[in-house]
């Protein structure tokens, strides 16, 4: 019940005996959409051949799987974004790494594009930013099985994709690959050292824990 | 055999008569199959003594007996049907069945008024009427004719009385026989009425120079009396209406809410 | 090798066969084109997919297959009668629609005449003593496809699009008539051929010079009357789901669909040969046809440039309907009944008295007397709606006074 306080009275506008004759009115609105028809840009692009400039750079799109400078997949098969992922769309089967500086590798990695719902969790949960989501958007399938993206196709987003956003952690780029333990942990320490330095949270008392490597 | 035809028809209008009140809606339902044998067997006999005795018999005459024969059956139906609405769609059937009798005897105008007049304004309003009032569905009660008897008996003995008469149809101008008939339903003189000679000058003319020559007493007089008709109409039908006190009375504008500039 | 063709009779029934084709086109193309339009108003694309079955690799002419598509659509989807419709006339009102909207073409004089051998065609498929009445009477019946599909759906929303559209098209008839009747009346003439005659070029000036308010009375009801925007009441989306046609789908709803847009084209080629001369071209009627489009030059070239200009005056007023209808907001019911009642009629009835007297004093070819008298009755007519300063909508007269009571 609308309470009598609540009621406001707007008064009806005084119209000139030219607004009267509403042909006066009407000519200013077919001057506006006349207006709108010939001379105003469209908003909208002839989509497919012609696509947007996206207008944040994190847009959450379709996942990759990074490789490391040595071209082998960068994940290390540790479950966090299966762990992490909300809608348990990740599906990772590990096998012993056949090398050296690592225990684990993915024999299989699945992720349901259909069934995921792009929020990023992964991304942050994974250690060694082996799985990151690119800005691309328009994946499309013929069937549902289709749309499950296993290994190989999760790595090649990510050789399509690497020129036009590369790899998130730059720290890592010293890295030669060579599968040498001793260089590795050389690298790993130097790493460590920049991570120290650079991260003001922690002498501020900051709990970035989840920062560090 | 001449001297016949009266009978016949008495006897054939009788039958229709009796196809009439066998199709009527009544509470023991409706003999729909049999009435409607013996109304198509009344039409095709009426059409036989037609093209025997009164139309010249000439096959340009087919569309005179498609549209009479589809005027009559669909008349029937108005009476007939018990849906009110089909009893409107029906009508309009018959009205524009009539409207095309009528362009077959070059009575263009007369035809399109008949159009503009009955099928267009007062059916629509008529069927418009029927649809408002009967929005829960029909009445069990309107369903049924009331008098279905009495009332084909009294319009089946005018029609008859007029039939007894029909020999004397000779004497009735040329218009009305069958030689114009064949005339105007020349094909192509009615699918492109296009004469060159009688281009200035043709039957909408001719009406209206009668109508306001030596008839325009008549004709504003009824144009009076349809106004005074119409200002009666107005006059019953518009009430005031009360305003009902429902509700506390409200408090004045000043003191409910608060004004506020258009826009 | 034409001979055949030397037949009025022959000739109209292939010209009507052309015409059915041309319309249906053009009305395809026109629902293409209402898309279009409605999309560069919105600062949008529109239809832009849609090529020829990808004949021509990559390019989509513009998304001008998109009609076909449509039709194709239409053609296959599920056609879903409703239990409990009232399955006769539920079937029966889109054909009327349809069938109704179409036979008005029949009295349009396309281009003149047509001299082939030794005979003169009339470019119009009939030419009845009647042209005038017989398409008031074709537009009266048109009300018929609106009601019966309205009341036949057994839905609520459909009832009232159908009472909306009877009460509007009942009352916009009147002005529409009345408007007509001037013209009839300045031209002394019914049949359509001969009202273009009278504004070819050298002839006399067009209608609209010398009746604008008639003219833009007869546009105003043909808005109503094709049901278009702001007089699109019958099927009301926000207020009505669908109005009419709720209920129906498929090639039925289509043809409700495709029966306004040739209502549309029908009208807007009516009102170009009462008031804008028709296939004459000349500019208003001033100074003489252009060459080769006079009354006698009956050459096949000729005929076609006719037939061309009809077509170029009548997308324009289609394109007209298309503007407004993307540019005005819908009247409300209150509005839509007192514009036509208070305003339409007594502005057609004192322009119908005006036109009278010129006729009777002769003067119905005279631009200052029409024009000066149509002036002076709008001019009067505003004065009066001034004079009362009443507000526009009568919301805030038709409360009760202050501490009344405001139920009822």
């Amino acid at each position: 019940m609308i309470s009598d306080a609540d009621i406001i009275l707007i008064k009806e506008p005084k119209l000139s005996a030219a607004d009267k004759l509403y042909l006066t009115q009407i000519a200013e609105g077919v001057k506006v959409t006349l207006n709108h028809l010939f001379f105003k840009p469209k908003i909208t692009v002839e989509y497919p051949e012609e696509k947007r400039q996206l207008r944040v750079d994190n847009y959450r799109g379709v996942h990759r799987l990074n490789r490391d400078p040595d071209d082998r997949v960068a994940c290390v098969a540790c479950f966090m974004c299966e762990t992490a992922c909300p809608a348990h769309c990740i599906h990772i089967v590990a096998d012993e790494s056949p090398w050296d500086d690592r225990e684990k590798y993915p024999e299989q990695f699945d992720i349901d594009e259909l069934r995921c719902i792009y929020c990023g969790m992964c991304e942050e949960a994974c250690p060694v930013d082996a799985i990151e989501l690119t800005t691309e958007y328009d994946m499309v399938g013929h069937s549902r099985d289709e749309m499950i993206f296993d290994k190989e196709k999760l790595l090649s987003v990510y050789d399509q994709t690497k020129d036009v956003k590369p790899r998130k952690n730059p720290k890592i780029s010293g890295y030669e690959g060579t599968g040498d333990r001793a260089k590795y942990d050389q690298l790993r320490q130097r790493l460590e050292e920049i991570v120290e330095k650079s991260s003001p949270d922690e002498a501020n008392g900051g709990t970035s824990e989840g920062n560090k490597l | 055999m001449s001297s016949m035809v009266p009978y016949i028809l008495y006897v054939l209008f009788a039958s229709g008569g009796a196809a009439i009140y066998l199709a009527m809606p009544k509470p023991s339902g409706s003999q729909r199959q049999a009435a409607l044998i013996l109304g198509v067997s009344v039409i095709a006999g009426l059409m036989g003594l037609m093209s025997m005795h009164f139309v010249a018999p000439n096959s340009n005459n087919l569309f005179f007996y498609l549209f009479a024969g589809v005027a009559v059956l669909a008349a029937g139906r108005v009476v007939t049907h018990p849906e009110p609405t089909y009893s409107a769609v029906y009508f309009a059937l018959v009205i524009l069945s009539v409207a095309v009798l009528l362009v077959i005897q070059r009575a263009e105008f007369l035809a399109v008024a008949l159009i503009i007049i009955y099928a267009g304004a007062i059916l629509v309003t008529y069927a418009f009427v029927i649809m408002l009032a009967q929005q829960s569905g029909a009445v069990a009660t309107n369903t049924q004719a009331r008098e279905p008897m009495m009332a084909i008996l009294v319009s089946f003995v005018i029609a008859g009385a007029i039939a007894g008469k029909i020999e004397q149809l000779d004497a009735v101008p040329v218009r009305l026989q069958g030689q114009a008939v064949t005339q105007a339903t020349d094909v192509a003189d009615t699918v492109a009425t296009l004469d060159e000679n009688d281009s200035r000058s043709g039957h909408t003319r001719a009406i209206g120079s009668l109508m306001f020559g030596p008839y325009l007493i008549v004709v504003e007089l009824s144009g009076i009396l349809l106004l005074i008709a119409m200002v009666g109409a107005i006059a019953i039908s518009r009430k005031q209406v009360p305003i009902e006190d429902t509700g506390e009375p409200r408090l004045p504008v000043g003191q409910i809410g608060r004004e506020a500039p258009p826009f | 090798m034409l001979s055949w063709l030397e037949n009025q009779a022959v000739f109209s029934a292939v010209l009507s066969l052309l015409l059915i084709g041309g319309i249906m086109t053009s009305v395809a193309y026109c629902i293409y084109f209402e898309r279009k339009i409605s999309a560069w108003i919105q600062d949008r694309q529109g239809p832009n997919r849609v090529g020829f079955l990808g004949l021509f690799g990559n390019f989509h002419f513009w998304g001008l297959g998109q009609p076909l598509a449509d039709g194709a659509k239409f053609l296959l989807k599920e056609d879903i009668i409703p239990s409990r419709v009232d399955k006769p006339l539920f079937i029966l009102a889109p054909a009327i629609s349809m069938v109704i909207a179409l036979i008005g073409f029949v009295v349009i004089p396309w281009g003149g005449f047509y001299m082939l051998g030794d005979t003169l065609l009339s470019v119009q498929v009939a030419n009845p003593d009647v042209g005038l009445l017989y398409v008031l009477g074709v537009g009266s019946m048109g009300v018929y496809g609106v009601v019966l599909g309205g009341w036949a759906s057994n839905n609520k929303y459909s009832m009232y699009g159908a009472v909306r559209a009877t009460a509007q098209m009942l009352s916009y008839e009147i002005p529409m008539g009345i408007a007509i009747l001037i013209v009839v009346l300045a031209c002394g003439e019914l049949r359509l051929e001969e009202i273009v005659a009278g504004q070819v070029g050298g002839n006399g000036l067009w209608n609209i010079v010398l009746h604008p308010v008639a003219f833009l009375i007869l546009l105003i009801t043909l808005f109503a009357e094709t049901n278009r925007a702001p007089f699109d009441l019958a099927e009301a989306e926000q207020e009505l789901v669908g109005g009419f046609h709720t209920e129906y789908s498929a090639m039925k709803f289509a043809m409700f669909f495709l029966g306004e847009y040739v209502h549309m084209i029908t009208g807007s080629a009516f009102i170009c040969v009462l008031f804008l001369g028709g296939w004459e071209l000349s500019f208003f009627g001033i100074g003489p046809a252009f060459p080769g489009t006079g009354i006698e030059d009956t050459g096949l070239i000729s005929v076609l440039i006719k037939i061309g200009v009809l077509s170029v005056k009548v997308a324009f007023f289609i394109f007209l309907f298309m503007l407004v209808r993307w540019t005005l907001p819908r009247f409300r019911f209150d509005q839509l009944m007192r514009l036509a009642w208070k305003g339409l009629i007594p502005i057609s009835l004192g322009l119908l008295i005006l036109t009278v007297l010129g006729v009777y004093m002769g003067w119905q070819r005279s631009v200052i007397y029409n024009l000066g008298g149509e002036i002076a009755i709008v001019a009067a007519t505003l004065g009066v709606v001034v004079l009362a300063n009443k507000p526009v909508s009568g919301r805030q007269e038709n409360m009760p006074a202050l501490g009344q009571p405001l139920g009822g």
